[in-house]
């Protein structure tokens, strides 16, 4: 499902109105004063292979950006969800803890991971890429990468 | 001279030991000690829950009555009946060494497994489901997963398989399902009979090989390693350990409820009820094979429904039920409920 607003770069959905965690494929949209919502970008779901189980951190967790708030398996390889910001972990979204599938579906929408606070330097968000024509530089780049190296489908 | 394979044999383990001394040696990877192989084998029985997996998936009482622990892992997967006629082998790496693909990394993990067993004359395959098999039997089970800066990629040689008692150590709410899974385990969980020394060596060789790594023997861990495993020894038999990651269920919703067990990929049983109609069924591949239906209002009708789905796709059931009324609608919603719980 595209998102409103999505267009399609390298044959995936793209949203241009968040931030992007270049590494790590989690993008961050505000959501009020100090208030983000987190989840992962399409290309970053395709390269993990499908998805049996999200789990996260509770709210109230320390999150610490680079350090994971939680699990993705698929294929019987669980692996970090790595934070793109440093706050506190505010709420997650149990629709997806339930039903992975959803984030794979939605991933701009429905399928969020969780809300967090901003407690960190507000100069962290600037390590984010935010700028429409640098995110789909880079997406197409990330695509290009993956697509040489076998990690996704020609 | 490539980078060290440092391999480590740690012999028979206490149940606890063959979890926490590989642990261990994935932090010890992670914090820069090389990339490594190691083997263990328990010496007594157990049952491991995969990192994601509820506890409630293990019959419990039927563990604490038969002396069996229960022990949690930190990869995926289900949860696995482990004894001594498995060795189980570990291979860990740092994660930047692996293609940024979970499906290539795995491929990347798995394969020398399958160099081993054909150097050994054991016709294996890696499936398109990432199952190593021969013929239609799965004959090495695997989870992997990544700690801190490692990734570890775990799997056994199954020199004897007690199917039943893998079975047994699964909880389930219909004895049906537990006959069912049986019999789909002992079609798809084969044993392969070749001597463990031989496949330690050829594991050796093999991921040496396919990594680009020359092999450096070593008997034990590192310091620190050494010490994250008491760290890990306690962290492991801990009640919040066990009792798993918080997962939001469904927990009295009125909604249908189905119970899961995967054999292999594309081979999984269920049972699954909904207002009054139950069900147990077996899948290969999509299609249903043994069924076994039940709601008060089938009014005789229950062998001809079996009839009618035995075979069939599990996703044309919705279509295979409609002729049978109420009952077949609310067995459907039982089907759906499987369905869109399938591992």
């Amino acid at each position: 499902m595209a998102a409103a607003g999505s267009v399609f770069v390298a044959g995936f959905a793209l949203v241009l109105d968040r931030r992007y965690e270049a590494d790590t494929h989690m993008w961050v949209l505000a959501q009020g004063p100090r208030r983000v919502r987190v989840g992962m970008d399409a290309l970053g779901l395709e390269t993990s292979g499908s998805l049996s189980q999200l789990s996260f951190d509770p709210p109230g967790t320390e999150l610490v950006a680079g350090r994971p708030f939680g699990q993705l398996e698929a294929a019987k390889f669980v692996g970090p969800l790595v934070s793109p910001v440093t706050g506190t972990v505010l709420a997650v979204n149990d629709a997806v803890a339930i039903d992975a599938g959803l984030a794979e579906r939605d991933p701009y929408g429905e399928g969020w991971l969780i809300e967090a606070s901003l407690d960190g330097d507000e100069a962290e968000l600037g390590n984010l890429l935010s700028e429409p024509d640098e995110i789909v530089s880079w997406f197409t780049a990330k695509a290009t990468s993956y697509r040489l190296k076998g990690v996704i489908a020609q | 001279m490539g980078e060290p394979l440092r391999v480590i044999d740690f012999g028979l383990s206490s149940p606890l030991r063959s979890q926490t001394l590989w642990h261990a040696v994935a932090y010890g990877v992670s914090q820069g000690a090389p990339a490594t192989l190691s083997f263990t084998r328990p010496a007594a029985p157990y049952v491991c829950l995969g990192y994601h997996r509820l506890a409630e998936e293990v019959d419990r009482e039927y563990c604490r009555r038969k002396g069996l622990p229960v022990l949690r892992r930190m990869v995926g997967g289900g949860p696995v009946y482990l004894d001594s006629n498995q060795l189980f082998f570990q291979i860990c790496l740092p994660a930047g060494r692996l293609p940024a693909g979970r499906p290539q990394a795995l491929h990347m993990l798995l394969e020398p497994v399958v160099t081993a067993f054909a150097a050994l004359g054991v016709p294996a395959l890696l499936d398109d489901n990432g199952e190593i098999c021969v013929g239609e039997q799965k004959i090495c089970g695997h989870g992997a997963g990544q700690i801190e800066d490692a990734v570890v990629l775990c799997g056994n040689l199954i020199e004897h398989f007690d199917h039943e008692e893998a079975t047994r150590v699964l909880a389930f709410t219909q004895p049906r399902q537990r006959r069912q899974t049986l019999s789909l385990m002992r079609r798809f969980v084969g044993e392969t009979q070749i001597d463990p020394a031989a496949f330690q060596t050829a594991m050796t060789g093999s991921y040496a090989a396919g990594l680009g790594l020359d092999v450096h023997p070593e008997t034990g861990l590192k310091g620190f390693e050494r010490e994250v495993v008491m760290r890990l020894d306690e962290k492991f038999t801990s009640r919040a350990w066990l009792a798993g990651v918080s997962r939001p269920h469904l927990a009295g919703s009125a909604g249908p409820r189905a119970r899961v067990v995967k054999v292999r990929a594309g081979v999984w049983t269920f049972g699954a009820t909904y207002r009054g109609a139950r069900v147990v069924a077996s899948i290969v591949n999509g299609r249903l094979e043994q069924v076994q239906v039940q709601d008060q209002e089938l009014n005789g009708c229950t062998e001809r429904a079996e009839r009618a789905l035995t075979g069939a796709a599990l996703d044309s059931v919705g279509d295979v039920l409609a002729t049978f009324g109420d009952p077949g609608r609310r067995l459907a919603v039982a089907f759906a409920a499987a369905n869109s719980a399938r591992p």
